[in-house]
């Protein structure tokens, strides 16, 4: 069954659900929050500061860090050269080699694969053109390094990081449609109850597909 | 001349054309397959429906002679649904692996599916009819046969043009696909056509597989350096690369043709080592780098002795048929305008007599210089001196004392090339003073008194002449890199140094001098040789 989009005019909607109360109760809700945000603060409930580099904040699920290259069964990468995230990328960060794959039903494979982290601006274009699944991101941050050519991560450094375990996953938007697997096996996610971390208390609705109405709107 | 009208559109069409030719010509675009401009008529891939008034069923365009009152329409909704229907049965089986396709890009399936498709696939992968991918046809070709749409352009193509029939269609129903007998490689010199008529992924060029997505690419129009038959080719490159080449389709020369030669010509030109810097000869005997306003003057002064104190006949110019028609032109005026020099020659093999020489009944020509026509009508070659032999012995004899020599290394290698090149440097050897214009480095540049780096094929816009005399403009694809200047630039500047007072600061200004003065170029203009070249007014 195909789903179809559900056509939803903004405008209208936030006109129907608008109400006195909400005016009035809306920002005393959101002081509310500032208020027990400072009150915590002030108890030492939760600590203003963390002790970087000891303590890291945990960054969320789909946090853009720096690219990981998933790989097949066999430990050899998924990437098939089609260069979509080289075409994707707006700061022209991603060098690829291709060469023929021994198996002709996948025809291509990377020979080199070279992100300039010093030009990457961590976009998530290329994750999002890859038609594979190949590339996704980490929730990694650190790329300093010593040398600029240390920061030209190839394709043995993009596929496997020892640091990568205790980062973790980033964005990856189309995980469940193609099966990759990962070089390494990510730890679970430790949640420290941190300062800047905004819980909502209610759940707040998803829109599924906002389509613009030009008729409506 | 019937009268048709398309898409509402009257126009007066040649009779025996046909309904998609005359569209084609007005620019209105329909769909196609299998017709070809230079192919034979097939009529199999059925994308040219047009519906024409009168007639009850649509018909295809490519086999439909126009004739007079015909009333016909590409745009309405029957014919586009007819189209999307066609094009959703050529893609059942199609793999759509655009991804890892090279063709992606340029395909028409992907165009038309753009256009007129937009359908949802019925057909699960698992459902398709696989065929055989990656079949290595030869030094130039891969065969994917999932990816074909069976138009039959290369079959028609190896049947009609070269007329050597290597492939055919294989195997019924679903399971035909083309192919050769058993596999054999394609060893026809022209079997690199078939790449660029393939409308599809299905045949790749080897040379060209996986290097770069052709969305990168960018174009410059251009005429082949590989012969004398000067080919019109676009030139596709990437900082500063060449990638590929393509011809342009010119019916007057080459079609919609190009030679493998040609085609992959642009490796001989990115292989060897580059002269980058101006080289003088000091006084140990020893080269040494020095700037461009230097190496002008030492020349200018050089020669001007030598004019002084043996005689103008005592410079020889030695052109080189590879050079432009701008550059020739301008070092004749530098030699003959200066120093009053007469004693020209361009001749280090046969060229003069090879020129009109065919190689094949295709396109190839026995000369593998671009523009020895040219040096031809501009009067380089001397019958005093009767080829490079008759230079040597004059040099040897000290009938000439200086002389300025251009060497372009040849695109399309042929045995006789070192015989050709060694005949070069032994001149140099032999003249007492020597100014070589070189793109690459050879070991025998170090005998020469001054080495210039100049521009190669590719690298510098100008004209060049073909053998039938045909006029045709190749465009600049690359920066050359370092101090390398095009050729016709080091002569205006040397001109411009001794004292000429002309001011020469682009093709343009040498051309219209050029099409003014010389009779081989008369009533040319540039704007003509840019498209498909120009014969001069006799």
């Amino acid at each position: 069954m195909k789903k179809t989009p559900k056509v939803v005019n903004v405008s209208d909607r936030a006109k129907k659900e608008s109400s006195i109360a909400k005016e009035v109760l809306g920002p005393l809700v959101g002081m509310g929050l500032t208020f027990s945000r400072m009150v915590d603060n002030l108890t030492g409930r939760v600590d203003a500061t963390i002790r970087y580099p000891e303590e890291r904040r945990s960054y969320s699920d789909r946090y853009r860090g720096t690219h990981i290259l998933t790989a097949r069964e066999d430990g050899s990468p998924r990437c098939v050269a089609c260069y979509m995230c080289a075409t994707a990328c707006p700061a022209d960060c991603i060098y690829i080699e291709a060469a023929e794959h021994p198996d002709p039903l996948i025809e291509k494979v990377a020979k080199r694969f070279e992100i300039d982290m010093l030009r990457c601006v961590f976009c998530g274009f290329c994750v999002d053109a890859c038609p594979e699944e190949a590339i996704i991101m980490s929730r990694e941050t650190e790329i300093s390094a010593f040398t600029r050519e240390e920061t030209l991560w190839d394709l043995k450094q993009l596929m496997s990081r020892k640091t990568l375990p205790e980062y973790g996953l980033g964005y990856r938007p189309n995980e469940n449609l193609v099966e990759s697997r990962l070089t390494f096996v990510p730890k679970e996610k430790v949640r420290n109850n941190l300062a800047g971390r905004v819980t909502l208390k209610e759940d707040v609705e998803m829109i599924p597909h906002v389509t613009y109405d030009p008729d409506k709107d | 001349m019937p009268k048709v009208t398309i898409n509402g559109q009257e126009l007066e069409v040649e009779a025996g054309k046909t309904v998609i030719q005359a569209a084609l010509e007005a620019g209105i675009d329909v769909p196609h397959y299998c017709y070809h401009p230079d192919l034979p008529v097939d009529g199999n891939c059925r994308m040219c429906l047009v519906d024409v008034e009168k007639m009850p069923k649509l018909t295809p365009s490519c086999t439909t002679v126009v004739s007079e009152g015909m009333v016909v329409r590409t745009d309405n909704d029957r014919v586009k649904t007819a189209v999307r229907g066609v094009l959703e049965f050529l893609l059942i089986n199609h793999p759509v692996d655009c991804p890892v396709c090279d063709q992606a890009g340029e395909c028409r399936l992907q165009d038309y599916y753009m256009v007129y498709g937009l359908h949802t696939s019925e057909i699960p992968l698992s459902m398709k009819v696989r065929k055989r991918k990656v079949i290595d046809l030869g030094p130039m070709v891969v065969l994917d046969q999932e990816r074909c749409v069976l138009c039959s352009r290369c079959i028609r193509f190896f049947d009609h043009v070269t007329k050597t029939g290597e492939m055919q269609f294989f195997g019924r129903g679903d399971h035909v696909a083309i192919g050769t007998f058993e596999d054999q490689p394609l060893e026809n010199p022209y079997s690199g056509n078939v790449v660029d008529i393939c409308p599809v992924g299905a045949l790749t060029s080897r040379d060209f597989r996986f290097k770069c997505r052709v969305w990168f690419l960018h174009s410059t129009d251009s005429v082949c350096g590989g012969c004398s038959t000067g080919c019109s080719m676009r030139i596709d490159h990437r900082d500063g690369t060449i990638f590929r080449l393509l011809p342009r389709r010119n019916a007057e020369v080459n079609r919609s043709w190009l030679c493998d030669e040609g085609r992959i010509s642009f490796h001989e030109l990115m292989a060897g080592e580059r002269v980058v810097r101006p080289l003088v000869k000091g006084r140990d005997g020893l080269q040494a780098p020095v700037t461009w306003d230097d190496a002008v003057r030492s020349i200018n002064s050089a020669l001007k002795d030598t004019a002084d104190k043996h005689g103008p006949e005592s410079i020889l110019g030695f052109a080189s048929p590879s050079a432009t028609n701008e550059a020739l032109y301008l070092f004749r005026q530098y030699l003959s305008g200066q120093f009053g020099a007469s004693r020209f020659e361009f001749r280090s093999g046969s060229e003069d007599s090879k020129v009109t020489a065919q190689e094949d009944d295709v396109l190839r020509h026995v000369d593998k210089h671009p523009n020895t026509m040219g040096a031809l009508n501009l009067g380089l070659a001397s019958e005093e001196l009767g080829g490079i032999g008759g230079a040597i012995a004059a040099a040897r004899s000290g009938r000439i004392k200086a002389g300025v020599v251009m060497y372009f290394k040849p695109l399309v290698p042929r045995p006789g090339d070192e015989e050709a090149e060694a005949r070069v440097a032994e001149l140099v050897r032999s003249l007492e003073y020597s100014v070589v214009l070189a793109p690459h480095r050879a070991d025998w540049l170090s005998d020469a008194s001054v080495v210039l780096p100049v521009a190669a094929w590719s690298e510098e816009e100008g004209t060049y002449t073909n053998f039938q005399g045909r006029v045709q403009f190749a465009g600049k694809a690359i920066n050359p890199g370092g101090d390398i200047q095009p050729v016709w630039e080091v002569f205006a500047n040397l001109l411009y140094a001794s004292g000429d007072n002309a001011l020469w600061l682009s093709v343009d200004d040498v051309f219209g001098r050029l099409s003014e003065t010389v009779p081989g170029y008369k009533g040319v203009l540039l704007a003509e040789a840019k498209t498909v070249g120009a014969l001069p007014t006799p």
